[in-house]
């Protein structure tokens, strides 16, 4: 591994990124990717990059499907969930992503909801959601979700959540309510990322109930975590 | 609208004399105002604000008239605002940018929407005549 790699891996690692390095074993050059940029000295075409993407969203290892010469080592840490709104469905959800192994962190400025006694165990930040995701450095294997029904704290959210490299992004909302989001992020210079957002959240399992929902959040994020957009 | 979109006097002060943060934590708007002042006049002002349509309009109308003001004048807008709200009394004299707030009476949930950045304003007073 060239030095100017290793720093650049070491850097990620310590900033707590997820980052993969893909090695060519006919004669071990290397590229480094971060989630958002490639470095080093191969130049993967379009299909691989995002070959490679996958991998390490879903925190896997081994030779790039496809492939006899190209081996991908992630450098994933745990998934993260980030759900923006300390409301009924997140009180499910944080605790249900918890369980199935992400770091879940619930950003809400109104206290009054993100409150430990409605949120015990769980990482609760009360800074504005632009000032907190900024912070948290979104990554590839990291996870959005807007669930606070109110357009003043999702859309700064969903506008830092746009311009990051995350997995999956979804909001909370009808599909009128959606395209009335769509039209303030397109205004927002946003229109061409919109289509990011997984609206109406979830996937369509039928239940109404905040834990119902919950749990067609949660399976989406997996999905999406392991099968990639197109599924 | 025009006046949330307007942020007159959004920013910060160098060297404030007082400062003052406070928050709404059931809708989560907040806003920072900070003041220089003269004896009791104010003589600079600047606020950042996090918040609604009606909290980003006040605060601009703050950011418009109380420069100048001495701060029983901020006191009597202050009660002013409060009772335009609640009881439809007109807008207190020489604001008369917060007429656009009448209409807010109708609406009890959105009162202190409309009198956080006064609030912020009073206690960065308060905090200026601490020191």
């Amino acid at each position: 591994m060239k030095w100017a790699l290793y720093e650049r891996l070491r850097a990620a690692t310590a900033a707590g990124t997820s980052c993969a390095v893909v090695t060519r074993i006919a004669d071990g050059a290397q590229a480094f990717f971060d989630g958002e940029r490639w470095e080093g000295a191969i130049d993967l075409a379009a299909a691989q990059r995002a070959a490679v993407r996958g991998m390490l969203v879903a925190g896997r290892s081994g030779m790039l499907p496809g492939e006899q010469d190209l081996f991908v080592r992630s450098y994933a840490r745990a998934p993260r969930l980030i759900v923006v709104g300390a409301a009924h469905i997140s009180q499910f959800l944080a605790p249900m992503a918890t369980l199935a192994g992400f770091e879940v962190i619930v950003i809400d400025p109104r206290r009054a909801f993100a409150s430990a006694e409605r949120f015990p165990g769980v990482t609760l930040v009360t800074e504005w959601p632009d000032e907190a995701l900024a912070r948290l450095k979104l990554d590839a294997t990291s996870a959005v979700v807007t669930l606070t029904h109110d357009p003043k704290l999702d859309d700064p959210a969903l506008i830092a959540a746009l311009q990051s490299p995350v997995f999956y992004i979804g909001a909370l909302g009808s599909t009128r309510t959606h395209a009335k989001r769509v039209a303030r992020l397109t205004e927002a210079g946003l229109g061409d990322k919109a289509a990011r957002i997984h609206a109406p959240v979830g996937l369509d399992l039928g239940g109404r109930a905040p834990y119902e929902i919950a749990v067609s959040i949660l399976s989406e994020v997996i999905q999406v975590r392991y099968r990639g957009e197109a599924a | 609208m025009a006046l949330a979109n307007a942020a007159t006097g959004h920013g910060a002060l160098a060297a404030p004399d007082g400062r003052a943060f406070i928050d709404n934590p059931l809708c989560g708007d907040c806003v920072e105002m900070e003041v220089n002042l003269a004896g009791s006049r104010i003589t600079a002002l600047a606020h950042q604000v996090k918040g609604c349509l009606l909290c980003r309009a006040a605060a601009s109308v703050i950011g418009k008239r109380a420069v100048g003001a001495e701060s029983e004048e901020v006191e009597r807008i202050s009660a002013g605002v409060s009772e335009m709200l609640e009881q439809q009394a007109p807008p207190p004299a020489g604001w008369q940018e917060l007429s656009a707030f009448a209409p807010v009476h109708g609406h009890r949930s959105r009162y202190d929407c409309v009198r956080l950045p006064f609030r912020a304003l009073l206690a960065a007073l308060r905090a200026a005549g601490e020191r």
